[in-house]
């Protein structure tokens, strides 16, 4: 009998620790959940970006914001008297002193962006004239994906959006299409990025060489300094596929984002890529998401990524060769940037 | 369709027994079905500070067997349950679904065995694995949380009669002490893990500081047209604060089934 009361004592006890731990773990999920008032929301957004965001030291050094200082000032703009419009529109304002298209605030007013990476700058683009480039018969290789081949014999390839990978088979038959052809433009131009897988996957299909393309990070602790080792992204050539080993010329704008800007420097470090056109828009922090106590949703980048040389590329890709879409070509009906692309394809057959 | 399923059984006889509830004899099993329906609440930080709650269905399965009794552990009790629950933020804006798995092989040495009262404690091996999923995240919308624990697992049953019919009653408490635990590292995004084979980091030893977790559960068993049905009450927490995000994802829910008592003849334990 001493036993079995023994044994019961020891259960108990051990239970009432157990339940005691569980007990101080809710105590500090009590003190880390916000309330849903306008002070709330603003401390849960701040809180958030400041725990999670990876880029706080690059934008105090390049664009001089100062999180803590950031947090002062649109405080004061804060009362819990605010319509939730005019909450968002502060919230929006506060987060939008990053300069970086991966952070965004989505609710029912609105989808709250800061996108001057982008328009702050000429397009150096135009869908019509791009149409006419394609022409009439173009090649639908997957969604977002078309081709044709110009009259110089020149590819040109147009990839609206990596929102979708394009698969083996289709690239194979693409590039088997234009194997004749001197060379391939292709045209990431307002392209604002999706899968990375699938910008990857294309690019494997333009190198012979296993090489390391880029690195990567991701964030360990709530420190603005707090990252993991970095990882080594090696680009692998396609497997069983045919690849491009003739000239290509990729061409860029502001309105490359993301992974179409992964693209761009992952394409830049292959030897017979040239990136032709404007300074890509950024983008180069794998984004993730996180919600408000009023259930508007915050993301945010999260996981930093430097090219081969280590650059960071949060603001851009450099393009090889800078260039400006000319007002007198457009009027002409002449897409600047394909028009030197070309030239430069067909300069390089005759001086290799 | 589960309580259905459940009635369609209800014809398959029950062996003759003393009591409505005794424990398994020498190759023995006891098994029992049952459907559950109750309330879970979810919180991951990986995904959202928010806190989310909603209704829940699931089902628990119990098999009691009866090893020799010469054994020190001469019992073995494996017990699974699974839910399912939708769930909202106190403000019905955000909206995560979330599914678990628990269950334990546990070896029970008989403390306590009277005419009215048994009592089995012993170790046990613990799964347990939640996944959330918050449809908001366009990015991150899936976090899981689990382990796989040694732990602790105590059963009480008593034996009592009321209006001449002979009742049971159960209470079962269990816990992992140590073990391993899956979280990712912090911000880890799952896609890194895959990508670079980084899985190591996800994975951490837990210890009921690190990851406190019960389950409680309470059954009466009652005597029905010749069956035992089971009706209960079961409590499942799983917490942890692993890679330096907190998760807090635990169940309430109300238990109905019934228990089937065989004979293991060609199956020597």
């Amino acid at each position: 009998m001493k036993t079995v009361k023994f044994i019961g004592l020891t259960a108990s006890v051990a239970f009432l620790l157990l339940l005691s731990t569980a007990c101080s773990q809710n105590t500090e999920r009590e003190d880390m959940e916000f309330s849903n008032t306008p002070a709330g929301n603003f401390l849960s957004l701040w809180t958030i970006m400041d725990e999670r965001y990876c880029f706080f030291d690059l934008k105090k050094e390049q664009l001089g914001v100062d999180w803590n200082e950031v947090q002062e000032r649109y405080a004061a703009s804060i009362s819990n008297e605010m319509s939730n419009r005019s909450l968002f529109e502060v919230l929006c304002n506060m987060i939008g002193e990053l300069r970086d298209g991966h952070v965004n605030l989505t609710s029912p007013y609105d989808y709250g962006r800061n996108w001057s990476w982008k328009t702050d700058y000429p397009s150096n683009y135009s869908a019509d004239l791009r149409k006419k480039y394609l022409g009439k018969d173009y090649v639908i290789a997957g969604d977002g994906y078309f081709y044709s081949i110009l009259d110089d014999n020149i590819g040109y390839l147009v990839v609206e959006s990596f929102g979708s990978s394009m698969s083996s088979s289709r690239i194979n038959v693409m590039l088997n299409n234009m194997t004749l052809c001197n060379g391939l433009i292709i045209d990431i131009r307002d392209n604002g990025g999706g899968d990375l897988s699938a910008a990857e996957f294309l690019a494997s299909h333009f190198t012979e060489k296993r090489l390391a393309v880029s690195y990567t990070c991701y964030k360990t602790g709530p420190g603005h300094n707090d990252f993991s080792k970095l990882y080594k992204n090696m680009l692998t050539p396609a497997k069983e596929d045919l690849r491009w080993i003739k000239p290509v010329v990729l061409l860029t704008n502001r309105g490359c984002f993301s992974s179409a800007n992964d693209f761009a420097f992952t394409m830049k470090a292959l030897e017979n890529v040239t990136l032709m056109g404007d300074t890509t828009g950024g983008g180069g922090g794998f984004p993730m998401s996180s919600e408000l106590p009023n259930g508007w949703v915050v993301r945010f980048s999260s996981a930093p990524t430097f090219d081969a040389e280590m650059n960071h590329v949060e603001f851009g890709v450099a393009p090889d060769i800078r260039l400006d879409m000319d007002e007198a070509d457009v009027k002409a009906g002449k897409d600047t940037y394909i028009e030197r692309a070309r030239k430069f394809i067909n300069d390089k057959l005759v001086n290799p | 369709m589960l309580l259905t399923l459940l009635l369609t059984l209800l014809p398959i006889p029950a062996l003759a027994q003393k009591t409505v509830w005794t424990l398994p004899e020498h190759n023995e099993t006891v098994r029992a079905l049952s459907i559950a329906a109750g309330k879970a609440f979810g919180r991951d930080t990986y995904l959202s500070a928010s806190r989310y709650d909603g209704w829940a269905i699931g089902f628990e399965g119990d098999i009691w067997t009866g090893y020799d009794p010469e054994r020190l552990f001469s019992f073995g009790r494996s017990f699974s349950s699974a839910y399912f629950s939708p769930m909202t933020n106190r403000l019905k804006g955000g909206s995560t679904l979330a599914a678990g798995y628990s269950g334990y092989k546990a070896f029970m040495w008989k403390a306590l065995q009277t005419r009215r009262h048994d009592i089995l404690i012993g170790p046990s091996v613990m799964f347990e694995a939640d996944i959330l999923y918050n449809r908001q995240n366009s990015n991150n919308p899936v976090n899981g949380a689990g382990y796989l624990a040694g732990g602790l697992s105590v059963d009480y049953t008593l034996r009592f009669s009321m209006f001449r019919y002979d009742m049971a009653m159960q209470a079962t408490f269990y816990a992992p002490l140590a073990g391993l635990g899956f979280a990712p590292d912090y911000d880890q995004p799952y896609w890194y893990m895959y990508k670079y084979s980084e899985y190591g980091k996800a994975l951490h030893f837990i210890l009921p500081f690190n990851n406190p977790a019960f389950m409680q559960q309470v059954a009466l068993v009652l005597p029905c047209m010749g069956n035992r049905f089971r009706i209960g009450y079961s409590f499942d927490y799983n917490g942890n604060k692993l890679g330096g995000h907190s998760r807090n994802i635990f169940n309430g829910m109300f238990t109905i089934g019934c228990a089937f008592r065989f004979q293991n003849k060609e199956w020597d334990l």
